[in-house]
């Protein structure tokens, strides 16, 4: 079998870098062939047009940033660095979880058939992750950062490059590290129900913050100023902390400290590296990530009974419609990085509240009006703010309605069913999402903010009425037009198509600046009461054109069915 | 005299230049196997999916039981069951879910539909794992569930692209028990199948296509006979006439279908680093 064998040996860094130069080819020649279609032609566009406010974003930052270390550096308060480094910390490791549609992530067991050295697959992992928004966005960041203190103090170029790329490749290592992880956990029943726990205590936690402020408030100064040189310390001994402190003490001549600091930074960066590692090396050696436990044998008289199950009786629906609204059930409630990014807007909510905890001070019931950065009915708007948050989540589903079907698509063109029926039974399940999502918030809103006064919260629920009807036309019509398939087992693989991903922004950007523009008006003309009239209003026409929508989307179904199938059954 | 199960005219479809399916004139009888061959790229494909609704014809007709596929499309569907190429499950429920869920989609009552899924999965052999998602099921396993989800109704015309592909030989032996039975009582099953093998023992019709032009139609003994009479024609002229491989025997449906799309064999050269 001489023929069977490789015909020449080769180097391990010639085989690698011959798989690298592949794997960056087999990247070259999706994106060129996916120019030949009009769909792919447009995807790149809205890549660019994404691309252009990602940049705009980036490059606005790099500046500020910039300009704000060159000022630390220049006026000597480099210590003040790592305020600017934390907030680039942050960014980096929440925006990607919070928003999963823009990461870029790929199902790396494609690759585990070919000969590939565990190095080499760590590599391509990585040089993925690189690709994703926030990393470039971040990093355009920490190079503004090295600019401004480059400029303000050039003797410290080659050492700020140092640290700065330390830092950088921590977050990058810490970034991937997180997403691994969290994919496994949510894969797994026993630790999801840990992380649930988890973000429950966290949610009840925060309660707790007012009365503890309060609390710290009524013997002042002592206690404060230790928990703010407790926390300081703590501040100095994590990464962003231990980056600035490393560049700070160098601008001191204080070489020990900046050696020993950025040793440390290091030191965590490597711990990233480890606990990816574990991860990534479990992967290489054919991890299947499921989120079911494995069969077991045997069929108890309990679990025939459970195969023998009937469906979902939903008064009011004909059978079709009641049949997909229980599979789309069946579908999110299997998974968990969905349910995972439907608690999102309550994280939000979570985040206002310490912000507002943080601003109103230890005596939130009777504030001052005049020593506080926001008047206190502002946070009255975290409610309706989280509940368009919790929209602008849900375009990912609405707008790709059929992408989780993948080749079950198929099914609804061979049976006895309109596709308006089929696409119904998934808008009332969106419906019910949002809900169950509008009655969380209400939830969490008054736990932590003392309610939502009646008036914000019905005009607040009109205009949900109007924008979800808007976004279900919308997202029904963008469903067929640019479908793209999804997995919803997978953390961040729910990704829709750039192309739908703006057209959605545009229409959020269409519906909320009208809903805006019913909440000026009230206010200039006759109280909240005119806003939740206005946006009834709207709401009805809203209906109008999406059951004059339900009637023909048929036709664009028959329309576009061999574009929706291959592009559906296509391999992820 | 009867409706044709199946019957096409002229039915055409082109992406863009290349004319995947040119002109093809089908009849299927009520209560035949019938058997729908071609080699890779003939066509096979893209006319089981005319004829089931998932593609649209360029031009021609498509009538199933009397009923115009396209105008009439939802009947149609009401009558027919399909085991399409990508199989069309939906990976994320259970077996018994997914079962349920395309028997109401038929119009299935709730009951019924849960009924029949039991029974079916029951003989399919899949009860035994009720809960285990249809993504976690074997590739056989799978296509089980394919047949019997586009049984679960009680089609009149059942289309089957592939069924046998990736079953091994205890699954294959229980999707042909099922398909024998439904003949058996008066169904019309429209099958393509790159095993030749299976399509000789199952099917009494057959019908071949080639680059997108249907080159053969009529039962076995027919396409034999023809192939002969071809065979003996040819040798008159000079020709080296067919022969099947053990002369006291017929020609087998590999012999006949290789007679009559052609095929090559590999030459001494080539490949020869395979060793």
């Amino acid at each position: 079998m001489a023929g069977l064998t490789v015909p020449y040996a080769r180097s391990a860094w010639t085989e690698s870098r011959d798989q690298f130069a592949a794997v960056a080819r087999l990247r070259w020649c999706i994106f060129v062939n996916s120019a030949r279609t009009l769909r792919g032609r447009l995807e790149a566009v809205s890549s660019v047009l994404m691309g252009v406010l990602f940049g705009l974003l980036g490059i606005g930052g790099m500046f500020g940033l910039g300009l704000a270390a060159w000022y630390f550096v220049s006026h000597g308060k480099a210590e003040w660095l790592a305020l600017l480094l934390w907030s680039i910390c942050l960014y980096w490791q929440i925006f990607p979880l919070m928003a999963t549609a823009f990461a870029e992530s790929f199902d790396s067991s494609n690759f585990l058939r070919f000969p590939l050295r565990y190095r080499s697959y760590f590599f391509i992992r990585m040089a993925y992750g690189v690709l994703d928004p926030a990393t470039l966005v971040a990093s355009a960041w920490t190079l503004g950062i090295f600019a401004g203190i480059s400029i303000a103090s050039p003797i410290l170029l080659p050492w700020a490059a140092l640290v700065l790329a330390a830092f950088a490749a921590f977050n990058i290592l810490l970034n991937r590290a997180l997403f691994a992880w969290i994919e496994r956990w949510l894969a797994r029943r026993k630790t999801r129900e840990i992380l649930g726990i988890v973000f429950l205590l966290l949610i009840v936690g925060v309660q707790f913050i007012g009365p503890l402020t309060a609390r710290l408030g009524r013997q002042p100064h002592r206690n404060i100023g230790r928990y703010a040189g407790l926390a300081l310390r703590a501040e100095r001994v994590l990464p962003p902390g231990l980056a600035g402190a490393a560049i700070a003490s160098a601008t001191e001549r204080r070489l020990t400290v900046a050696f020993a600091s950025f040793g440390f930074l290091c030191v965590y960066g490597a711990a990233c590296l480890w606990i990816l590692d574990l991860r990534v090396r479990s992967q290489f050696h054919g991890e299947l990530i499921s989120e079911v436990v494995a069969p077991v044998a045997p069929s108890s008289a309990r679990e025939k009974r459970h195969s023998a199950r009937v469906g979902w009786d939903l008064p009011g629906l004909s059978q079709p419609v009641a049949a997909v609204f229980e599979k789309e059930f069946r579908y999110l409630s299997r998974s968990s990085s969905m349910i995972f990014m439907m608690l999102m807007p309550v994280v939000i909510l979570l985040i206002m509240g310490i912000g507002r905890t943080a601003a109103m001070g230890p005596h939130p019931a009777s504030p001052s009006p005049h020593s506080h950065p926001f008047p206190a009915g502002v946070w009255h708007y975290a409610f309706p703010i989280a509940l368009g948050y919790a929209l602008m989540i849900l375009t990912n589903l609405i707008y790709n309605s059929l992408g989780a079907d993948g080749g079950g698509v198929q099914m609804y063109y061979v049976v006895p069913v309109r596709f308006r029926d089929v696409l119904l039974g998934k808008n009332l399940m969106h419906a019910a999402i949002l809900i169950v999502e509008t009655v969380l918030l209400w939830i969490a809103a008054t736990l932590m903010f003392g309610g939502v006064p009646l008036g914000i919260l019905l005009a607040t629920l009109a205009a949900l009425i109007f924008a979800a009807i808007v976004d279900f036309a919308a997202g029904d019509c963008l469903s067929l037009l640019s479908p793209k398939k999804m997995d919803f087992a997978v953390f961040g693989r729910q990704r829709a198509a750039g192309t739908t991903a703006f057209a959605a922004l545009g229409v959020q950007a269409v519906v909320f600046g009208l809903v805006a523009a019913t909440f000026i008006v009230a206010h200039f003309f006759g109280g909240l009461w005119l806003a939740v009239v206005l946006n009834l209003a709207l709401g009805a026409l809203a209906l109008a054109g999406y059951a004059a929508l339900l009637s023909r989307i048929d036709a664009l179904a028959r329309h576009r069915r061999e574009a929706i199938i291959s592009e559906l059954l296509r391999a992820t | 005299m009867d409706v044709p199960a199946i019957s096409t005219e002229n039915l055409t479809r082109r992406f863009g230049n290349l004319v995947a399916v040119d002109g093809v004139n089908l009849r299927v009888v009520p209560g035949q196997f019938f058997g729908f061959l071609g080699p890779n790229g003939a066509g096979k494909s893209t006319t089981i999916k005319m004829l089931t609704g998932l593609l649209a014809p360029t031009s021609g007709r498509i009538e199933i039981l009397g009923r115009d596929m396209v105008a009439d499309s939802v009947e149609v569907k009401r009558q027919i069951g399909v085991v399409p190429e990508g199989m069309a499950l939906f990976g994320r429920l259970t077996g018994s879910e997914y079962l349920n869920f395309v028997g109401r989609m038929y119009g299935l009552g709730r009951s019924v539909a849960s009924q029949r899924a039991a029974e079916l999965l029951e003989f399919m052999q899949l009860a035994n794992q009720p809960k285990a998602l249809v993504a976690d099921y074997s590739h056989g396993m799978q296509k089980k569930l394919a047949l019997a989800a586009a049984v679960i109704h009680g089609p009149r015309i059942l289309f089957l692209d592939e069924p046998f592909e990736g079953v091994d030989a205890i699954a294959s032996g229980t999707l042909k028990a099922m398909l024998q039975r439904m003949i058996a009582r008066g169904a019309t099953i429209f099958l393509t199948s790159h095993v030749l093998e299976i399509v000789e023992r199952l099917c009494s019709h057959l019908a071949i296509i080639h680059r997108g032009r249907l080159v053969a139609q009529g039962s076995l003994e027919d396409l034999r006979a023809g192939v002969q009479a071809h065979a003996a024609a040819a040798s008159g002229n000079g020709d080296q006439p067919i022969a099947p491989a053990v002369p006291s025997e017929k020609l087998t449906l590999e012999e006949i279908f290789l007679r009559i799309v052609g095929g090559s064999r590999i030459s001494e050269g080539e490949l020869s680093w395979l060793g």
